[in-house]
């Protein structure tokens, strides 16, 4: 057992975490040049489980949470799963299905240049061919395009169950990607910020929000360490430790991005800030593999 | 990273299973510190004898020199297997042995670690002043010394287990007119030295498990004091670190059993249909997974680094928390029966009242914030 990560993970983060700052800064989210991807995608950040790759979960999510605190485009999530179970190399978008049904809606997000899209269809991965001309339209997260589609193409679904929880770990690492970006934007702005001759974060009122987003992004941050290792044992109670992670990202996100606005004050609620980027953000990641309360439940686990 | 754990480890915990379903004691702990005297010495003295005690102290002082991981799957088993609190064996074991391991001379390590271990010796910890709780440096308790001894006058309060006591952890200014954190020293009183008077005082579930102590010119021996004199504060922050950091790990371990327990009951008494206590019982689910998870991250990161620092905080407060959410769930399913509840009984409630210790002892959950703020982020202080 071992639950730190390794020297070439901490390695790889390093070098990740380098290249993120330089060349795609989260307030520079809107409007990013469309090469970026395809330096990623060159580098090997997206398709690192693949047999070619060959890195196992826990590092592939190591680098995700680092390019969420970025927030990298959100294809990266649909195109690494992609090419991981349906062999489509190349940019994939992200399907959010409005339904189970497999002639309802689908929001198609990020999908510029890409011809597949992938997204979960009753908790499994599944891919539809996209038509060509899609609309550029805009949405929540000012960092991604929408397009409708509707009645959805018919899925093509995975027969791998895993397929699924790869998505779901991946939005996981986005998440808190989100809910650590959020915390330290907050941290810095309160070390900042002067009030009554003092900088903010002196005052408990705002170190105790501060300190609170420290313990949503530990608790997310563990559990999402222990996924990633159960999703690559392949262990019996996987799809609940995903879930798990899903569900505590998702609430340290947009409980961290809510906390944020509230820290910067005027200035967090505008749009020319970032802050809302990532509290938008964190809403749309919310809808990729939403964790039911059965599910967590229901599951029967290992001890 | 991997969750797996080795052959070695498999092996150990299955030893574990094998004794504690053996051996776990059929009856009840007793709910006052009084009555659980016996019951807690004979209890850890068998996990002694066994080879249970100590799992990670060296071996020359009566522990077994293994790692963290050891101990942290012993706790996992002894959740597992409902084995008893440690009770009045809880300061010595969690964080006076552990202090002295870190800061006493080889005489003093010698003569206390295996008594703890045996159950022989209780602990208990004198930091907590009726002026000084939170801000420890403002204590007042003064030890003036004459000669190879420490006179020592004052007071402290909410001492657990003062009154079965036989070794205190007493922290005190030795040093007349020094301020704050200067002057003070970390040193080993004999609870039962003439001069010391306790008065237990009752909690409000009825348990009488803490007290006031006061002390009359009690002589403590120079050679009681652990890390140097004028050290105190230095060795009690090091005291600190075990009770806010591994001391929790069976805490934590407990959490997760309750919880698959109240789910379990809000099944079998029909309030799961209630999406509102269902969507609660699967947040306090997943928050005990994390616990697990944050558990081997911070025991893994400890072995690779050494001590955790800052982040121990981080672990220490969310438990706390997460402990008390999870009482407040067992009191909610058991409906009007809560009112039921008098002094004398064991059940959820009083656990529940017994929980409000969670977030104030060992560094009010106020104060752990303050440390996250200002040694995990860097925000400026305050005080
Ligand atoms: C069950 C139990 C067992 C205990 N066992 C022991 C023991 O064995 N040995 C021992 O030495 N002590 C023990 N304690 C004492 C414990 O350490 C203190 O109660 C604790 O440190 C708080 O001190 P206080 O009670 O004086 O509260 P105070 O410090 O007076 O705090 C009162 C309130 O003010 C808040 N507060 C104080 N300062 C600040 C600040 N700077 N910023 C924001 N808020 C602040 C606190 O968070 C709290 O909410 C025990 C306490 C309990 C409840």
């Amino acid at each position: 057992m071992d639950l730190a990560p390794s020297e070439d993970q901490i390695a790889l983060c390093d070098a990740a975490t380098k290249w993120l700052g330089q060349n795609m800064p989260l307030d520079g989210a809107r409007g990013r040049n469309p090469a970026l991807f395809d330096e990623m995608m060159a580098m090997g950040w997206i398709g690192m489980t693949t047999p070619d790759i060959g890195l196992d979960h826990a590092s592939e999510a190591l680098v995700f949470i680092e390019m969420g605190r970025c927030l990298a485009p959100l294809a990266a999530l649909p195109s690494a799963v992609a090419a991981r179970w349906f062999d489509a190399p190349g940019k994939t978008a992200l399907a959010i299905p409005d339904g189970d049904a497999v002639d309802d809606a689908v929001r198609i997000f990020d999908g510029e240049g890409a011809t597949l899209a992938l997204g979960l269809w009753n908790g499994n991965a599944g891919s539809i061919a996209l038509p060509g001309g899609l609309p550029a339209g805009a949405c929540l997260d000012p960092s991604s395009t929408l397009a409708v589609l509707n009645p959805s193409p018919a899925p093509m679904v995975a027969s791998d169950g895993r397929a699924g929880l790869h998505l779901a770990l991946l939005a996981a690492a986005y998440a808190l990607g989100c809910a650590e970006a959020a915390r330290d934007m907050a941290a810095d702005y309160a070390k900042l910020r002067e009030q009554f001759g003092r900088p903010i974060g002196a005052y408990q009122a705002i170190k105790h929000i501060c300190a609170d987003g420290v313990v949503r992004a530990a608790v997310a941050r563990s559990q999402i360490f222990y996924a990633a290792c159960a999703l690559d044992a392949d262990s019996a109670d996987a799809a609940y430790h995903v879930a798990a992670a899903k569900r505590l990202a998702d609430s340290a996100a947009l409980a961290n991005a809510r906390d944020n606005i509230q820290v910067h004050g005027g200035i967090g609620m505008t749009d020319e800030a970032s802050p809302h980027l990532v509290l938008k953000r964190a809403h749309l990641l919310a809808f990729v593999a939403p964790v039911a309360t059965r599910v967590l439940l229901d599951a029967v686990l290992e001890s | 990273m991997d969750i797996a754990f080795s052959p070695a480890e498999r092996q150990f915990r299955e030893a574990c299973r094998e004794w504690l379903r053996a051996n776990v004691p059929a009856e009840h702990r007793p709910l006052n510190a009084v009555d659980a005297l016996d019951f807690d010495k004979s209890w850890q003295l068998r996990l002694f004898e066994a080879g249970w005690a100590g799992i990670n102290w060296p071996s020359e002082y009566g522990g077994r020199g293994l790692t963290l991981i050891e101990q942290v799957i012993w706790l996992e088993e002894y959740a597992k297997a409902s084995a008893p609190w440690i009770g009045a064996n809880f300061v010595g074991v969690n964080h006076g042995g552990p202090t002295l391991i870190a800061n006493a001379s080889e005489e003093q390590k010698a003569y206390h670690l295996p008594r703890i271990l045996k159950g022989e010796a209780i602990w208990c910890q004198g930091f907590s002043e009726p002026g000084a709780g939170s801000d420890l440096a403002g204590i007042k308790t003064r030890g003036r010394i004459e000669g190879d001894e420490i006179i020592v006058n004052g007071s402290k309060i909410w001492t657990s287990f003062a009154h079965v006591a036989d070794w205190q952890e007493l922290v005190l200014r030795t040093e007349e007119g020094s301020e704050k954190h200067k002057g003070l020293s970390w040193v080993i009183c004999d609870m039962k030295a003439p001069g010391i008077t306790v008065t237990p005082i009752t909690k409000m579930n009825g348990q009488t498990e803490f007290a006031q102590v006061f002390y009359d010119d009690v002589r403590v021996p120079l050679a009681n004091v652990v890390g140097g004199l004028g050290n105190g504060w230095k060795v009690a922050m090091s005291t600190l670190g075990f009770e806010r950091g591994t001391g929790f790990i069976s805490d934590q371990v407990k959490q997760s059993q309750e919880v698959d327990a109240l789910i379990a009951k809000a099944r079998a008494n029909g309030m799961i249909r209630n999406d509102v206590v269902a969507e609660d019982l699967a947040t306090l689910r997943v928050e005990v997974s994390a616990l697990r998870a944050m558990t081997y991250r911070n025991v893994s990161e400890v072995i690779r680094n050494g001590q955790p620092g800052a982040e121990a905080s981080v672990i220490r407060l969310f438990t706390a928390e997460l402990g008390q959410r999870i009482e407040r769930m067992a009191v909610r399913l058991m409906g009007a029966e809560a009112l039921d509840f008098h002094y004398g009984v064991d059940n959820p409630v009083s656990d529940y009242l017994r929980g409000f210790a969670a977030t104030i002892a060992g560094g009010t959950a106020q104060i752990q914030r303050d440390i996250i703020g200002e040694r995990v982020l860097g925000l400026p202080r305050m005080r």
